[in-house]
């Protein structure tokens, strides 16, 4: 596989990618481990509650969302990790045997001053299921190197 | 102490909670199923990697503070989830046996105009390590029950 950076990103590049089955072992699991709220782990109390059923952990869509990232976006690339996330949105809730894809945008690729062999690269992610229903938006950064041979020594 | 109902959700309010101590084959065995990027999961490429070590997956860190939030202070009774959060910041990296608590501050709060029986919280969560270093930070967006539509709390 080639190696991607920062280069390899430029503004209004798109991608849609992934079909992950979002499994209810999975959904019981994670949310057990990390978010055990009663309509994530419980599903007869889930049933009468506000969703009406087992939804996932919007925390688990998140790290859903970030698995196809990885083997989309970063496999193969420069990524040295992100300095976070600008806005997370849950339109609706994930539920059993959804399958997820995302699409993805590039909004902004700019420079890291202080270390020019590195730029910020600023992605708007959106999740969608087998019905093109959008379950999540996200607009996050990453940081990848920049190729070598176009990095000015400051 | 838990979240209570809207009109028992006091502006201003601080808590302090929470002792996780994260352990490597953690560290690993999430970021092999959810961020298999070579810093969280490999030893070795994690040293030869800016970080030094391997670190923690983000969303690990957030999951382990959600648990910690559920634990000490979302009442699943009384909470309707959360359409997002905003400015969530990894400040520093999370590394094998450290232990993380979080602490929360509720910023403001507003009641449905549209369905007064639910309201809103905006909060402030951090995360902090055992050398009081604030690893992680997020604006949090709750939705909780209300009592009534009693005039007095509207969009207090």
């Amino acid at each position: 596989m080639t190696k991607t950076y920062w280069e390899d990103f430029p503004v209004g590049r798109e991608d849609t990618f992934g079909h992950r089955i979002v499994d209810e072992d999975e959904i019981i699991e994670f949310a057990t481990e990390f978010d055990p709220q009663l309509f994530h782990i419980d599903k007869d109390l889930a049933k009468d509650h506000f969703f009406g059923g087992i939804i996932a952990s919007g925390w688990h869509t998140g790290a859903m969302l970030m698995r196809l990232i990885v083997d989309n976006l970063l496999q193969g690339s420069t990524s040295v990790g992100s300095p976070g996330i600008e806005q997370l949105r849950w339109k609706a809730p994930v539920r059993p045997d959804d399958i997820l894809s995302a699409h993805s945008v590039v909004l902004e690729a700019t420079v890291h001053k202080k270390k020019p062999d590195r730029g910020f690269t600023k992605f708007q992610y959106t999740v969608f299921n087998q019905h093109n229903e959008v379950k999540m938006t996200m607009v996050s950064t990453i940081i990848f190197l920049r190729r070598p041979e176009t990095v000015v020594p400051s | 102490m838990t979240t209570g109902y809207f009109e028992d959700v006091v502006v201003g309010t601080v808590l302090e909670f929470g002792s996780k101590t994260v352990s490597k084959e953690e560290i690993i065995h999430f970021a092999t199923k959810y961020d298999p990027q070579p810093f969280h999961i490999d030893e070795e490429a994690a040293q030869a990697s800016p970080y030094g070590g391997i670190i923690a997956s983000g969303w690990h860190t957030a999951g382990m503070a959600m648990r910690m939030m559920v634990d000490n202070m979302i009442n699943d009774r009384v909470g309707l989830g959360s359409p997002g959060w905003d400015n969530l910041k990894w400040h520093l990296p999370v590394r094998p046996d450290d232990t993380l608590r979080v602490r929360t501050e509720v910023i403001r709060k507003k009641r449905s105009a549209s369905k007064p029986m639910i309201g809103t919280i905006f909060g402030s969560m951090k995360v902090l390590n055992q050398h009081d270093q604030i690893v992680m930070s997020v604006e949090t967006i709750g939705m909780v029950k209300a009592r009534t539509i009693g005039e007095a709390e509207q969009n207090r």
